[in-house]
């Protein structure tokens, strides 16, 4: 084999392992970053005795989790129950797998073993990114469905069946706001959808500006994809204990929660780089590594109003979120597509 | 009014009305056993009677007292229409066998039986109920007559004079080598599972049956709800009580009055200062006790706080069963709280228990800061009131979740006893403090909120409304008090002040009178009932003339309009069940007593 594609694969590995355990510490970091800021918004200080301001909690946590006595119940489906929590995680880390973080592969200026090593901010620069992203994003519903069925109890049957229900409801409007934003744009290649946003009005035309509604859309689907309040039903503590996870525990459990966690970062990275412009902020262009500190503040900004809009907002009723779903954002997106998909026309033909 | 009852009564059915007395206020018509359907459904439908709440069911066991039969069913009625109260006195027949006076009640012995009224007054069923469970009282024709405090496998009747007091082997130790028990300690799924008696109406085949508790987050202890579900649509639910029963009937009776104050505070345990008010104006209504008015006025001050302080306890759980755990609202709501349990805890040194009342007065003068603490609590609480609207009042998903939900009409409350705010959200402006005033509640400008939706968003409005009313009167109350004795100065009910023990010799007779022996009320029964946040909180007393009740009933306001889950709960959804179960907004500890 060529030397220089074995380096590059061998970088490449690299950076797939760098990416997953970084979202596994951005998980970490999150859980700790939403206590702190629930702490804030309802009036307590959230974590801070463990560490300078409770940064220490991640190891407490962590450790908590991996040393808890291992529970399986008698009366579970062992090899299902087992594997769930691996389902959930698992396309959650893979949908990050097509997220540029900067538009230009970085090329080390000295040689190892006489090959040239490029590190490239992404993982898979795929022309069919948002496709591919659509298609993981969903593939996570079933660790969550399966949970619920394995463990053999109303509440996490309950919890599951929910799940089912509502990604049939989220998954249609979700497609279609992304679908305007292709007709604009003419690619699915992430990078493609940045320098688009990159090359009119000084690089501020960002999507959000262009589909105020696309976004609006996006980003509630989004919110029901993560399994985030207002649209928790598949766990709603108040109603079915735990739902899906109510027979989970320890580091079972634990990969059900940092599976919601990294669905919900990524979901903020591809909500940043699809509407918010990627990168893109005042001198990316000369000096790249701005863009990633921009990239980051957006990401953090979306993850915030994430965790405002649990603290404020009451939950939806399971019937009312397919009603909102099917009446209102389905139309609305389809709508919106057309609307878009005519004013193009219009312009350009 | 009674007297035309009365003689109307006497007119249709001459032998039913045996005797009628007064006392304290109080009309009792004691009625004959045969014919006390007939009665009851007189009081109920009759134009001049209109009694259409029953308030409370209970039994009584006159054992001690030596009168025949030994055992009596009391029914409080109270007409809405008419404002006025009744009392039904049914003398149990003896069941034969034994029964009766000499020295019987053992157990397996037939019980005495009379007619349910259920069918007259729903509300009956679980007050009938509770007499079976505990005072062994059977009533014919009831829907369901099971155990509803004690587990279903309990022996005896506590409630009845002759029941061991202490001392009964302990039921583990007894059945230490029972092999039903042999499961405990191991895996929880590896021991038998217990299939409780279930109504027979509930279709367990057909559809799933979840039992909501007794551990579940939304049930705000340990209540359990036996839920027939179809799919996620509620089919039946069948409340399950008693986990936290404790007996305070029973302890009351074994307690001079005094010192059952203290047991008030652990009942509704989020409001203890309007527990304690109800208890005091019963023990002071037996008594006929002339209570100052400075008095009166601290009474309402401290009640109100409750009330509002009751009222956060509901709103910030209620706000988060239907929002979720992390919702911003509850918290906000805990902080008021804690206002209020300062302002306690500055008056009588307890935040939560606080057993502050005492017959005759309150325990210790106010502090001299109390004033200004309450005014800047109401400054503050004006804020955070608003901030509580901002945050829920016009949220279109807090709308969609209450609006309509949990439909509790007018008509069906009444039946099924319900007060306190469930019953004026559906339209019926009952507020004791208006129609019956007590304290010096005459004094107050204050309006009684209604709402004719009778949803959960109407209960929520209602006690929202009902926040502003409370700060109303109390911003009132501080106005208008005046420097006063901290108690009454009837030396028969509160202690002499310290220095004239020294000084007077009759004091000090009376001091020692009182705190070795307690007052000594005269013989006779009422029945008083305090509007509490959560409704009518009854305390019956039946004294024989010592320093201890010989009955002491205690009608829980939660334990009542907790049986209008099911009427509300029926065909919604699961996520609906908790929001209902929030709006009727229920303590455990006096559900369960």
């Amino acid at each position: 084999m060529d030397q220089q594609l074995l380096v590059d694969i061998i970088v490449q590995i690299i950076i797939i392992g760098a990416v997953a355990s970084g979202l596994m510490a951005a998980f970490g970091a999150m859980t700790v970053v939403e206590r702190k800021v629930l702490g804030r918004f309802t009036m307590r200080y959230g974590p801070n005795r463990v560490g300078k301001y409770g940064t220490l909690q991640i190891l407490a946590d962590g450790l908590k989790m991996f040393f808890k006595e291992e529970v399986i119940p008698l009366h579970v489906d062992r090899l299902v129950y087992l594997m769930a929590p691996g389902i959930a995680l698992v396309p959650a880390l893979l949908a990050a797998g097509v997220v540029p973080i900067a538009s230009q592969p970085l090329v080390l200026p000295f040689e190892v073993f006489g090959s040239t090593i490029t590190i490239y901010p992404w993982m898979a620069n795929i022309n069919v990114g948002v496709l591919y992203i659509l298609a993981v994003g969903s593939l996570g519903t079933y660790g969550v469905i399966l949970g619920g069925w394995s463990s053999n109890n109303k509440y996490s049957l309950l919890g599951g069946l929910r799940t089912s229900a509502q990604m049939l409801s989220y998954e249609l409007p979700m497609g279609l706001a992304l679908l305007s934003v292709l007709i604009i744009v003419g690619s699915m290649r992430l990078t493609d959808i940045v320098n688009f946003q990159g090359s009119y009005l000084g690089g501020y035309l960002w999507l959000i500006f262009l589909q105020p509604i696309a976004f609006l859309i996006f980003y509630i689907c989004g919110l029901a994809e993560a399994g985030r309040s207002p649209f928790d039903l598949p766990e709603t503590e108040n109603e079915l204990i735990a739902g899906f996870a109510t027979e989970y525990g320890g580091m079972k459990f634990g990969l059900f929660f940092a599976a919601e966690y990294i669905h919900m970062i990524v979901l903020s990275f591809i909500t940043a780089t699809i509407f918010l412009g990627g990168w893109l902020g005042p001198f990316s262009e000369q000096i790249p590594v701005l863009g990633i500190v921009y990239l980051l503040i957006k990401v953090a900004f979306v993850l915030f109003t994430m965790i405002w809009v649990r603290v404020s907002i009451p939950r939806v009723r399971f019937d009312k979120l397919m009603k909102f779903c099917w009446k209102f954002l389905l139309p609305l997106s389809i709508a919106n597509a057309a609307i878009t998909a005519l004013v193009l026309a219009i312009l350009f033909f | 009014m009674t007297e035309k009852i009365i003689e109307k009564l006497t007119a249709k059915f001459p032998a039913a009305l045996k005797d009628h007395s007064e006392f304290r206020g109080d009309t009792t018509l004691k009625i004959d056993a045969e014919q006390l359907r007939d009665v009851a459904s007189f009081l109920e439908s009759d134009e001049d009677a209109q009694y259409n709440l029953l308030v409370d069911i209970y039994g009584t066991d006159r054992l001690n007292l030596g009168q025949t039969p030994r055992f009596a069913v009391n029914y409080e009625l109270y007409s809405i229409p008419k404002n006025s109260f009744i009392r039904l006195i049914v003398d149990v027949p003896d069941p034969g066998r034994n029964g009766g006076t000499d020295g019987s009640g053992r157990f397996g012995e037939p019980l005495p039986k009379v007619a349910s009224v259920t069918d007259i007054w729903p509300t009956a069923n679980w007050l009938e109920r509770e007499t079976y469970d505990l005072m062994g009282i059977e009533f014919e024709n009831h829907p369901w007559m099971h155990r509803i405090m004690m587990p279903d496998n309990w022996v005896g009747h506590p409630l009845r004079k002759d029941y061991p007091l202490g001392g009964e082997p302990v039921y583990f130790e007894k059945d230490r080598n029972n092999p039903r028990f042999a499961h405990l300690g191991k895996q929880i799924m590896a021991g038998p599972s217990f299939e409780t008696e279930l109504p027979e109406e509930m279709d367990t085949n057909g559809h799933m049956v979840l039992n909501l508790g007794p551990h579940h987050p939304a049930t705000h202890g340990v209540l359990r709800l036996a839920t027939e579900l179809d799919g996620e649509k509620v089919v039946r639910v069948t409340p399950e009580l008693g986990y936290l029963h404790s007996g305070f009937e029973k302890t009351g009776e074994n307690k001079r009055y005094e010192k059952f104050i203290p047991y008030c505070d652990r009942m509704d345990y989020v409001s203890p200062m309007n527990n304690n008010l109800a208890y005091v104006m019963a023990v002071e209504k037996l008594m006929d006790v002339d209570i100052p008015e400075h008095v009166q006025y601290v009474r309402v001050i401290l009640a109100e706080l409750q009330r509002i302080a009751s009222h956060m306890i509901w709103l910030g759980t209620h706000a988060m069963d239907v929002g979720g755990t992390p919702h911003a609202a509850p918290l906000y709501c805990f902080m008021m709280r804690e206002r209020i349990l300062d302002i306690f805890e500055m008056v009588c040194g307890a935040r939560m228990t606080t057993s502050y009342f005492s017959v005759g007065g309150l325990r210790w003068p106010l502090p001299g800061a109390f004033m200004d603490a309450v005014r800047a609590f109401l400054k503050e609480f004006a804020g955070y009131y608003h901030d509580y609207h901002v945050m829920l009042t016009k949220n279109p998903l807090w709308l969609s979740r209450l609006k309509g939900i949990g439909i509790l009409k007018a008509e069906e409350a009444i039946a099924l006893g319900i007060t306190g705010p469930l019953l004026r959200a559906a339209g019926v402006p009952l507020d004791l403090r208006k129609v019956r005033p007590y304290c010096v509640y005459d004094q107050f400008d204050f309006e009684v909120p209604t709402s004719t939706d009778a949803d959960s968003y109407a209960r929520y409005t209602v006690r929202m409304e009902e926040l502003h009313q409370s700060m109303r009167i109390i911003e009132q109350a501080i106005d208008q008090i005046k420097p006063g004795p901290y108690r009454t100065a009837d030396r028969k009910v509160a202690l002499p002040p310290r220095q004239e023990i020294s000084t007077s010799m009759e004091s000090l007779i009376h001091h020692f009178k009182l705190v070795t022996e307690g007052y000594l009320p005269p013989e006779g029964q009422v029945y008083s009932i305090g509007e509490n946040p959560k409704g009518w909180l009854g305390f019956g007393l039946i004294s024989d003339g010592t320093a201890k009740p010989y009955r002491l009933r205690v009608r829980g306001p939660s334990f009542v309009n907790l049986q209008a889950t099911n009427t509300m709960a029926r065909g919604g959804f699961i996520s609906d069940l908790i929001t209902i179960i929030g709006s009727i907004d229920i303590v455990l500890g006096e559900v369960d007593r």
